[in-house]
């Protein structure tokens, strides 16, 4: 019983989830273990094939930050140039966030006691 | 003294106050927002000791005591203590200005910032 | 042992005051001497911290008067409210003080060995040790007053600890930014506690929870204490400082900062839920929570996808996570004037709330000592210098993907107990708020699959042949954290209904602070 944690709707059991888990990873290894044995490591077989292509060396390979996710930024463009002009990074502006958002807050909790 | 209306020490409080938030909002040179923030706390501090008067009293000292009302004692306890918190604000913030002032030569909010974003 | 239970919440706050002042007296003598006092006090005010919970879960509220004859005088003989200082421990502040005391140990082994290169270091535990004076002090007072005192205890030392490395720029320009912003917060705390001292004239949470009415100068008063303390903690729209200043801090003081936030997230609460109580517009500003809380969320997610310095990177993270808890306590906000919806869904979104403190408190600080671990070994925070690093660097790859399957809510780690918990309760009150948890969930998680790749995968980098594995000190404190993660996986339900729910209940109920307080006469 002190396994199970109750939430408002459903429960969950964190030692169910590992033994299903381990029960996966044991059923994974079997079927691994049917497949191929029979390939040759270190010749063409394994080598990166770019369509005839020149690969290029191991470390000029590995993808840096500023590449990665690119669709994802080029789609929200528009949407990171808006939320990008408030975060100038000069410390008046912090504090003109600051009393703005105390006399909002504070207009709103007087008109809603009204 | 009764020329002197009650709110008198509040109205200045927080002129104190809205004039260090237009200084510390508007002003670039850090020296001025530093002396910006010394004045919010003037402010803060008046309004403390402004809030416990009371009208016609003497200091609150028991010790051979005038007959009649006292003011209150623990604003002025709660302000010595945030004077004495101020002083260390105000020396710490000194010093970072020296250092930034050391590292990018410059003195101005928005051309000493290194980091945006 | 009993006497050391009685008095225990003041030597909590005064053993690491004391030594703070001791350290550099020892460490003149010798740098091992200093660094074992360090770690031994530390533990044992954390073995004074469990004794304490395990007192307090046996016997109720833990109720200490400074300066009186007995702990429990807490009204003195004539007087008709109380009028020294108290320190009152319930479910909730000692929640705190569990995090508080497991993150500064792991803290302080951690820097044992990062900032070792650094001179000064018994300025630097001298700090570390008041700051955690400081943080303690917050979550076990409950005078006004002295709540302001720990606030600016905490910030000075902490923003001191953000610049302690002069020699670099940015160090400087964050910790001037932190304490400018510490500075203009805790002066309109103190504002606002003269307004709330001006009508009732009194400065006890429990003693002004009686008599508060719901005035003006109450309401702007209310309005001042929300927004300092929410500007402290790291939410939108006021959250700019908090990349700044925290990502170019030793990566020890990250991890002890990420908690002092947490602590001014509880200060917010404890003026919420226990000083107004029900006396203020519930809806309203549970609203006013809930609305900033799905702000912070997605923008803090957002943000971070976009960054190329891993501390600033996971900063943001931190504020995305703290949008969690603000929109689960929110909603329990928002419904507290109904009974009947607190207990359908109300106690179990502060308990998501609640349980998401304490899993951040494990899981963010490692993450941020796994960025100084990659800062330690390479010399730059910058991701786009970083590569293949995993092949050197195994331990700290493994605590880093325990903590990224922790932040993102994957099963079974301990991130995923508290946001079921945050989205079943959450969703009964409106279903976007639930929707947005999901997408941010999932964005987290693409955002620390990004970093993972471009810091340790791919082929071991030319000018990184060097490298070798963090030192041993590093490692255990990292490993402290995930032990904690582990067990918090094996075992949620245990740790609900030891702290988390009374912690919740604490909050709903004010009656028994009030009467811890009020009560007690002599």
């Amino acid at each position: 019983m002190t396994f199970i944690l109750e939430s408002g709707y459903a429960f969950w059991n964190p030692l169910i989830w590992i033994i299903v888990f381990i029960v996966v990873m044991v059923v994974v290894y079997f079927f691994r273990r049917r497949g191929q044995k029979k390939y040759k490591k270190d010749t063409a077989q394994a080598r990166i094939f770019l369509c005839g292509e020149e690969v290029p060396e191991a470390e000029q390979r590995h993808i840096r930050v500023g590449n990665i996710y690119w669709g994802f930024f080029e789609t929200l463009k528009e949407y990171y140039n808006q939320v990008l002009r408030p975060h100038t990074g000069i410390i008046n502006d912090y504090v003109l966030w600051f009393v703005a958002a105390t006399a909002i807050s504070a207009i709103v909790l007087l008109i809603a006691g009204l | 003294m009764e020329h002197i209306p009650l709110n008198f020490p509040f109205l200045a409080a927080a002129l104190l106050v809205g004039v260090s938030f237009y200084i510390i909002i508007f002003k670039r040179n850090l020296i001025k927002l530093i002396m910006g923030i010394a004045m919010l706390a003037s402010g803060v501090n008046l309004f403390l000791v402004a809030l416990g008067y009371r009208a016609g009293g003497g200091a609150p000292i028991y010790t051979d005591a005038p007959e009649g009302p006292m003011v209150l004692p623990v604003p002025q306890a709660l302000t010595l203590t945030s004077i004495v918190i101020n002083v260390a604000v105000l020396a710490l913030m000194l010093t970072m200005v020296i250092h930034i002032y050391r590292h990018t030569g410059s003195l101005d909010s928005e051309k000493s910032r290194k980091m945006k974003g | 042992m009993a006497a050391l239970i009685t008095h225990s919440s003041i030597l909590i706050i005064a053993i690491p005051l004391v030594t703070a002042f001791l350290t550099p007296l020892i460490g003149m003598a010798s740098k091992k001497a200093r660094n074992a006092l360090v770690i031994a006090i530390l533990t044992f005010v954390a073995f004074l911290v469990f004794a304490l919970a395990r007192d307090i879960s046996i016997n109720g509220i833990h109720i200490y008067t400074l300066g009186a004859t007995s702990p429990d005088l807490t009204i003195p003989t004539g007087f008709m409210v109380p009028v020294r200082i108290i320190l009152e421990v319930d479910g909730m502040s000692i929640l705190m003080g569990i995090i508080w005391s497991i993150v500064t140990l792991a803290a302080a082994i951690f820097s044992l060995s990062h900032i070792a290169s650094e001179t000064g270091q018994n300025r630097f535990y001298t700090l570390l040790l008041l700051m955690v004076a400081g943080g303690f002090g917050m979550m076990f007072t409950s005078d006004l007053f002295n709540l302001f005192v720990f606030l600016e205890i905490a910030s000075i030392s902490g923003a001191a600890l953000i610049a302690f490395r002069t020699k670099f720029a940015d160090t400087q320009e964050g910790g001037f930014k932190y304490i400018v912003v510490s500075a203009i917060a805790s002066l309109m705390v103190l504002f606002a506690i003269g307004l709330l001292y001006a009508q009732y004239n009194l400065l006890n949470i429990g003693a002004l929870a009686q008599v508060i009415q719901y005035t003006t100068p109450d309401k702007i008063a209310l309005a001042l204490l929300l927004i300092a303390f929410t500007m402290k903690a790291g939410m939108v729209p006021l959250h700019l400082w908090f990349p700044d200043a925290y990502s170019v801090a030793p990566a020890s003081i990250t991890g002890m900062l990420v908690i002092t936030s947490h602590a001014c997230m509880y200060a917010a609460f404890r003026v919420c839920f226990t000083l107004y109580g029900g006396m203020l517009d519930a809806p309203v500003v549970g609203w006013i929570l809930i609305v900033f809380g799905l702000l912070s969320m997605f923008v803090g997610v957002t943000m971070a996808v976009f960054q190329k310095d891993v501390m600033r990177f996971m900063s943001y993270h931190a504020i995305s996570q703290l949008g969690y808890m603000w929109v689960g306590v929110g909603v329990g906000l928002a419904v507290l004037g109904n009974p009947e919806l607190v207990a359908t869904y109300g106690r179990d979104a502060i308990s998501g709330g609640v349980f998401h403190i304490l899993n951040h408190a494990m899981y963010k600080p490692l993450l941020f000592f796994t960025g100084g671990a990659l800062f330690h070994c390479t010399g730059t925070r910058d991701l786009t210098k970083m590569g293949g690093l995993a092949h050197k660097m195994k331990w700290t790859t493994i605590l880093y993907i325990i903590g990224t399957l922790s932040i993102s809510g994957i099963p079974p780690l301990n991130g995923f107990s508290s946001k079921i918990l945050i989205y079943e309760s959450v969703y009964q009150f409106h279903p976007i708020l639930t929707i947005t948890g999901i997408i941010v969930s999932i964005l987290t998680l693409a955002s620390f699959t990004k970093a993972f790749h471009s810091a340790f995968m791919g082929a071991e980098l030319s000018e990184y042949k060097k490298v070798k594995e963090v030192p041993r000190s590093m490692i255990i404190a990292m490993v402290i954290l995930a032990a904690g993660i582990v067990f918090i996986t094996l075992f949620p339900s245990l740790i609900v209904n030891w702290t988390i729910h009374p912690a919740a209940d604490a909050l709903i109920d004010q009656s028994a602070y009030i009467n811890a307080v009020t009560g007690a006469i002599p």
